[in-house]
């Protein structure tokens, strides 16, 4: 499955600036773990102790994951996952 | 017509509003935290769609750099070193004279937001961080009023509407804020006029639909917008009310309203400096922090401590959260600089 990774503009700094990152994986879970594969120093800007940081959401297809399988969310060929970190300013 | 509604008329003509949906406007109570970028579009579109009474509350001065988005200030009250919700509300009395505007110059904390929102139908959101917005959602769910949520950066922006008890809080949204030093702010990643004036029109149409009654035309999910690179998503979110386990609408433990989080600041005594006690979990990861800020002014920083220097202010911050501002005794001032430079 390819999935193509939203990367929001605060973290593309670990991400040779790429906007988009497609990679494989059958889960959530999986296609980020590739994610920090290729790009090590996001993976500490995405998860604290193994799970997302709180203050970053993930979703699918513009869903929530909390709501679906969360990490263990299954993804198909195609798919889009938003990594969207809450907005302070205004 | 009513001569006194002939200034709407435009408005009334649409059929959502129409003559009835005028009059609730103009019988409504609206507390506005915050008039700043989004606070001054908010404001703007409530006074001139005659929102009756609107209560404006902000702890801010103007400066020459808010002038490039904030909608209602100008060169004049920069001069005048006005209080922004007291400059808001003189341009605002010039805009429509036949509505009740409230400037309030004060700081919104746990000790005043009762009494700050107690008679609003609805409280906007024009605030520029988490803290507070936590606050509000507290105080929001407590009272059972709804509140419309949005935030912008860069060229990006988002705005939810938290109807207490039908949809996710902010807290079901976004369990926790981003730790200081970790988030871009305003002042690191600058923002763009226009996804402000699009955000806040989105809350301002929002507050229309819920002061007439027309909760059925109100926008369920949270919406996402990148002006610059061409982004519009619709992220639906309603079905997180219950599948999360939401500390405030779900167990209403109201953590800010009750003092359990947030920034203790005080005056450090004749030493022209205040301490802003801000409570993260973990430890700050200066590395980050001093790349955002090393475009502003000196950044040094060891394990121990990171200095940075700005504005005449130098502050100093510690691993967790805590920081002293020298160059001011303001404990209004210094909670402002820690939002604006080291974020949260």
């Amino acid at each position: 499955m390819t999935v193509r990774i939203q990367i929001p503009t605060p973290m593309r700094q670990h991400t040779e600036g790429k906007a988009t990152v497609e990679v494989a994986g059958a889960t959530v879970q999986a296609v980020l773990t590739e994610l920090g594969q290729k790009y090590p120093a996001i993976v500490e800007r995405l998860f604290d102790k193994g799970q997302v940081r709180r203050f970053v959401n993930v979703y699918l297809n513009d869903e929530d994951i909390r709501y679906l399988d969360n990490l263990n969310t299954a993804v198909k060929d195609g798919d889009e996952l938003a990594i969207i970190p809450a907005v302070a300013g205004g | 017509m009513d001569p006194a509604l002939e200034r709407y008329s435009r408005q009334m003509r649409f059929f959502g509003i129409g003559e009835a949906g005028q009059r609730k406007l103009l019988d409504s109570h609206v507390t506005l935290c915050g008039c700043g970028a989004l606070g001054t579009v908010l404001a703007n579109a409530l006074v001139r769609a005659g929102v009756g009474h609107l209560r404006l509350v902000d702890r801010d001065f103007i400066e020459t750099h808010n002038l490039q988005r904030q909608v209602l200030f100008d060169e004049h009250d920069v001069a005048e070193n006005l209080p922004k919700a007291e400059a808001a509300a003189r341009k605002l009395g010039a805009i429509n004279s036949s509505v009740h505007v409230e400037p309030v110059v004060t700081d919104i904390d746990r000790t005043n937001i009762l009494d700050l929102v107690q008679d609003a139908d609805l409280i906007l959101d024009g605030t520029d961080n988490f803290e507070i917005r936590y606050l509000i959602n507290d105080v929001a769910v407590k009272l059972g009023k709804p509140w419309v949520y949005g935030g912008s950066i860069g060229s990006h922006g988002q705005t939810m509407t938290i109807l207490p008890g039908e949809t996710p809080c902010l807290r079901c949204v976004f369990e926790a804020a981003p730790a200081p030093g970790e988030a871009a702010t305003c002042e690191t990643a600058g923002v763009l006029g226009p996804i402000v004036n699009i955000v806040a029109s989105f809350q301002a149409t929002e507050a229309f639909k819920i002061l007439t009654g027309r909760r059925d035309q109100i926008n369920r999910e949270l919406i996402y917008i990148d002006v610059w690179e061409n982004v519009y998503r619709r992220i639906k979110i309603a079905k997180l009310k219950g599948a999360v386990d939401c500390p405030c609408c779900g167990h209403r433990r109201f953590e800010w309203l009750d003092g359990e989080h947030g920034t203790q600041t005080t005056s450090l005594c004749g030493r022209n400096a205040v301490q802003v006690a801000h409570r993260v979990a973990g430890r700050l990861n200066f590395e980050d922090m001093a790349r955002h800020l090393e475009t502003l002014g000196a950044v040094t920083y060891n394990r121990f401590m990171l200095r940075f220097t700005a504005d005449a202010h130098e502050f100093t911050v510690f691993p967790d959260g805590r920081a002293i501002i020298k160059g001011t005794s303001d404990i209004d001032k210094a909670r402002t600089l820690y939002a604006k430079y080291i974020g949260h």
